[in-house]
């Protein structure tokens, strides 16, 4: 596509020279100096010239064509790379200087290496059948030059789809300034424009009351990867857009509600980064993949966040959501993170709640451990009230529910045999409490035994993995008198530990830190 | 409305609190012909003129209200005559039949919204039917619970802007009793219609909050009341506080109906606060004083604070009306696995005669424990299982196994019999008992195979509570148990 074709000479705006001129004398605002380019037609114009863009500007702009930056900043407009402008870029090959000294539009009559698109953008927004009687030029004017500044700043002059992009009018129309009369551009041979003929500009804007959706469409960007055919099409699509009424935009937005009214904040730095499921999935099996290769839980936590952050923002609940939860949630419980667990654990049950399919069952289990732990006998009463007949057949639940007898009877022995053989990862729920019901059990047999017995005796009804485990356990809470040596083994003095352990147990099981958060 | 203004001037000229709430009370099923009646006394407007007639300018009437205070109760009964509309519709007995052009021998039952909105005839089948579709949908109990959430704003607002006075208070009892009951409808009603799949934009969404809207919203309105007791300066003699445990009866009923009982411990906390300034808690209708310490009594039991929840439904219990039985019932659900913790006694035939359901709940489980039958225990304790864990007694009663076990390590102890006492003196029991005994009779009464271990680990259990005395000799296989009282409690 060569700018000759692109850009007839009889047509060749003025617009590109003013911004030009601006560009040089004040850098972010390159439409400041539009309207009176425009106004040759409809009022007095100080610049009766029409400047072609001066060379000078490529470097600026060049300079940023090659940086790669955030795209999805505010969520904006939707820039889309375009491998075909990158070589383009390349091709024109800019020296990488400072900005053009300032210059007055009038006196540049240089060329300049605007990108067509962006010229053809513009055009486009002029042109008679995409212009709004009630929509005045200067607020068209001040939308593009918005536009336009915008990307040259983000340095996605280049990158950005222009042929997709919505056109200013629907942004102005909504402003609320009194409405100008708009004045015919005399130019309507630019690109296919029987595409516009039969729009009725006299039917009104149809996005005016709409500007929620339009700013809804405004953050889609299109998939990745458009070649010049598909461009072709997207033209269109683009015009049968603006040619229907808003029911076309429900078609084009994803399946989401329409925003709320606050600000949504994006984190993403990454340029591929598409704001549609299909690439959540694609993150999800990067996540998962990038978890068992490097194992840095900080880092996945931060991005399982991120992903269900996007999954909220975009209202979607439903299988896919539950399996981000539930993956987030048993990376959590591995690394013992149950602040983030129980946020996890929360939503997953909402979501079973609402019908839809995962692991209900491993979870539920999961939640009674989840309560035995944090002592919260009401919350523990309710999930046991939760569960059907069904649900006690399941291995898994039936465990956590005898885990919990065991532990309301003071069935240690029994305890600690479910503690070795924990369903799913239910094991680093287990690990939370065990030390507290090690202290309460050793109280126990230190008020019911007398004198003594083996230390074996407490490897083996405690489940430590060692007589040198259990020893170590008993030293750490201040017990090492109690342990002697007798003939070949290790003997525990049971009667006269009482006191010491009935103290450890009372403590540990005083308070339990509800939010055991990383 | 003439009539029920006649009431409301009786009961306000003698001051009585009660009579004035009976006519702010749709007790449909028994008074339906008369709440007919008030609605039909006029339409919209006529009604509104009516009532600003009586309660302002009519001077015959002579009662010692000032003209903020008739303003107000002017409003109240607006609202309530809008809420009677609303009411009567959704019981159906509002009801036009309209006959469908075009279909003469099709006749649409019509509830009408109200009469000053009569259907036109002229209208199409079709959009009769979307009339009737709207109204019918319209007339639902959430628009009830709507209009008579309004009313009982009005009643707030009477006392906080129209100066009315304490004794009035059972407006405020009768608006917050029928609106609970409205919102349980309503949400009972949406949830059979199964639509409103509202779209959430919260985060953390539950499909059970949806599901109890009009009943959470209500506990809103609820703390209003709540609050506009608790706040009153007054002194006593004139206080709003004298409606405070009205209020909080209400709101437990309804946050235990929520499944968020939690939210009683806020009330409780705001109450023990505000203690010092309160009425005494004895000079409260008995009624109220029931109720409140039955649900004191049951949060505590929720939290497994058994000895503070035995005190609370003890004198709930006491103080219960002997011809509640469905109170006694409830108290006695609670008080009975209490009692079965704190003092090991279950509830002998006697105390249990007068509530069949309580038998069927109980008396199962009552005797396996009695018997130190443990497999017995665990039968009763399934049968009961759905019961016991919607009532949140499962845990609790489960712990009743020890007192099963207490009981048949006792029969163990028992049938060791005598030995010689030492130097020829009386015979005294056996108190050295193998490990394995116990090992049998627990194997016997469970029906199922137990190691050594952990018949060893629920002996230790025992003598860890208390429930038995004596110690374990791990390394030679026995138990010691003490020469006195070796089980406390049980004369052995």
């Amino acid at each position: 596509m060569s700018w000759a074709s692109a850009t007839p000479p009889g047509t060749q705006p003025g617009y590109v020279s003013y911004a030009h001129g601006n560009f040089a004398t004040s850098a972010p605002h390159p439409f400041a100096t539009l309207q009176p380019s425009y106004s040759t037609f409809a009022m007095p114009s100080p610049s009766e010239s029409r400047p072609r863009i001066n060379a000078d500007m490529v470097p600026f702009l060049a300079a940023t064509a090659y940086t790669p930056v955030p795209v999805r900043q505010g969520f904006g407009q939707p820039y889309t790379l375009q491998p075909q402008y990158a070589a383009y870029a390349n091709t024109t090959n800019p020296p990488p200087a400072p900005a053009a000294p300032p210059a007055e539009p009038q006196q540049q009559q240089q060329k300049i290496d605007w990108p067509d698109k962006v010229r053809s953008y513009v055009q486009r927004s002029f042109e008679s059948k995409n212009m709004l009687p009630d929509v005045s030029r200067e607020e068209m004017e001040a939308k593009l030059k918005e536009t336009i500044s915008h990307a040259k700043d983000a340095g996605i002059m280049y990158t950005t789809d222009w042929d997709s992009m919505p056109l200013p009018r629907s942004s102005a129309a909504a402003s609320t300034e009194p409405p100008a009369r708009a004045t015919n551009h005399h130019n309507s041979k630019k690109r296919k424009s029987s595409d516009f003929s039969e729009s009725d500009p006299s039917t009104g804007n149809p996005w005016r009351s709409n500007k929620k959706l339009l700013s809804l469409s405004d953050r889609i960007s299109q998939p990745p990867g458009l070649d010049s055919k598909s461009l072709k099409q997207a033209e269109k699509a683009e015009n049968r857009k603006q040619r229907f009424n808003t029911a076309e935009y429900k078609t084009y937005r994803s399946p989401s509600p329409p925003p709320p009214t606050g600000p949504i904040l994006g984190t993403c730095t990454n340029l591929e980064k598409n704001y549609l499921q299909h690439i959540l999935h694609q993150t999800l099996d990067l996540l998962k993949k990038k978890w068992r290769k490097e194992n840095n839980y900080n880092y996945i936590c931060d991005q399982f966040k991120s992903l269900r952050q996007d999954l909220t923002v975009q209202r979607i609940k439903n299988e896919f959501t539950v399996s981000v939860y539930e993956i987030h949630a048993r990376i959590a419980l591995e690394k013992g993170d149950l602040g983030e667990y129980n946020q996890c654990q929360t939503q997953l049950r909402a979501l079973y709640a609402s019908g839809i399919k995962g692991n209900a069952v491993e979870f539920k289990a999961y939640r009674i451990l989840y309560f035995i732990h944090t002592a919260n006998r009401t919350a523990l009463n309710d999930a046991i009230a939760d569960l059907t007949t069904a649900d006690k057949e399941e291995r898994a639940i039936k465990h956590a529910l005898e885990v919990r007898s065991a532990l309301a009877l003071g069935n240690y022995h029994r305890f600690f045999q479910l503690y070795l053989d924990v369903p799913n990862m239910g094991a680093y729920l287990m690990d939370m409490f065990v030390k507290r019901e090690r202290l309460a059990a050793l109280a126990n047999m230190c008020k019911a035994y007398k004198p003594d017995f083996k230390l074996r005796f407490i490897t083996e009804e405690l489940a430590f993995e060692s007589d040198a485990e259990a020893a170590q356990f008993i030293i750490d809470h201040n017990g090492q008198h109690l342990l002697v040596e007798r003939e070949d083994s290790i003997i525990f003095l049971a009667g006269n530990a009482k006191q010491l352990f009935e103290t450890a147990r009372a403590d540990a099981h005083r308070r339990v830190d509800l939010k055991g958060q990383i | 409305m003439d009539s029920l203004i006649k009431e409301f001037r009786a009961a306000y000229a003698d001051q009585l609190g009660n009579d004035l709430a009976k006519t702010l009370t749709p007790d449909v099923p028994n008074n339906a012909a008369q709440l007919m009646s008030v609605w039909e006394s006029g339409n919209s407007q006529s009604v509104k003129d009516d009532l600003k007639f009586l309660f302002v300018r009519d001077k015959s009437a002579r009662l010692n209200m000032s003209s903020e205070e008739a303003v107000g109760w002017q409003e109240i009964y607006y609202s309530y005559w809008k809420a009677l509309g609303e009411i009567l519709a959704a019981e159906g007995l509002r009801k036009s039949r309209v006959k469908v052009r075009d279909h003469p021998n099709q006749w649409l039952i019509v509830s009408l919204v109200s009469p000053s909105e009569p259907l036109s005839t002229s209208k199409s089948p079709w959009s009769i039917n979307k009339l009737t579709c709207r109204i019918l949908t319209q007339t639902s109990w959430t628009s009830v619970y709507e209009a008579w959430k309004e009313l009982t704003s009005q009643i707030i607002r009477g006392y906080t802007n129209h100066e009315f006075e304490n004794w009035t208070i059972p407006c405020l009892y009768v608006a917050g009793k029928y609106m609970r009951l409205y919102a349980m409808r309503a949400d009972a009603e949406r949830g059979s219609n199964g639509d409103e799949m509202v779209t959430n934009f919260q985060d953390d969404f539950d499909p059970e909050t949806e599901k109890h809207k009009s009943l959470e919203d209500c506990a809103r309105q609820l703390n209003r009341i709540f609050n506009l007791c608790l706040s009153d300066r007054a002194p006593l003699s004139e206080s709003r506080k004298w409606g405070i445990y009205y209020a909080i009866n209400l709101l437990f009923k309804t946050y235990f109906k929520l499944n968020s009982a939690a939210l009683s411990k806020n009330v409780l906390r705001v109450l023990s606060a505000g203690r010092g300034d309160m009425p005494d808690f004895e000079s409260f209708p008995k009624s109220q004083q029931v109720t409140f310490k039955y649900y004191e009594g049951v949060l505590a039991f929720l939290e497994e604070n058994y000895e503070e929840a035995e005190r609370h439904l003890t004198l709930a219990w006491l103080l219960c009306h002997k011809g509640a039985t469905r109170n006694m019932e409830l108290i006695l659900t609670y008080l009975i696995p209490c009692h079965l913790l704190t003092t090991h006694t279950l509830p002998s035939a006697k105390l249990l005669a007068p509530f069949p359901r309580l038998q069927a709940l109980f008396l199962k489980l009552a005797t396996a424990i009695k018997k130190g039958d443990l497999r017995g225990f665990h039968q009763a304790l399934q049968e009961g299982e759905d019961e016991f864990v919607k009532r949140r007694i499962y845990l609790t009663l489960e712990r009743g196994r020890d007192i099963a076990l207490r009981n048949l390590l006792r029969k163990v102890f028992i049938a060791g019999g005598f030995i010689e006492g030492a130097e020829g003196g009386a015979q005294v029991r056996r108190t050295r008992i193998p490990v394995a005994e116990f090992a049998a009779a627990i194997r016997m009464s469970g029906g199922q195979d137990i190691d050594t271990d952990e018949v060893e680990c629920l002996l230790a259990n025992m003598i860890y509570k208390n429930l038995m005395k004596g110690y374990i000799a791990h390394e030679r296989g026995f138990v010691v148990l003490s020469k006195n009282g070796a089980f406390p409690g049980t004369g052995v």
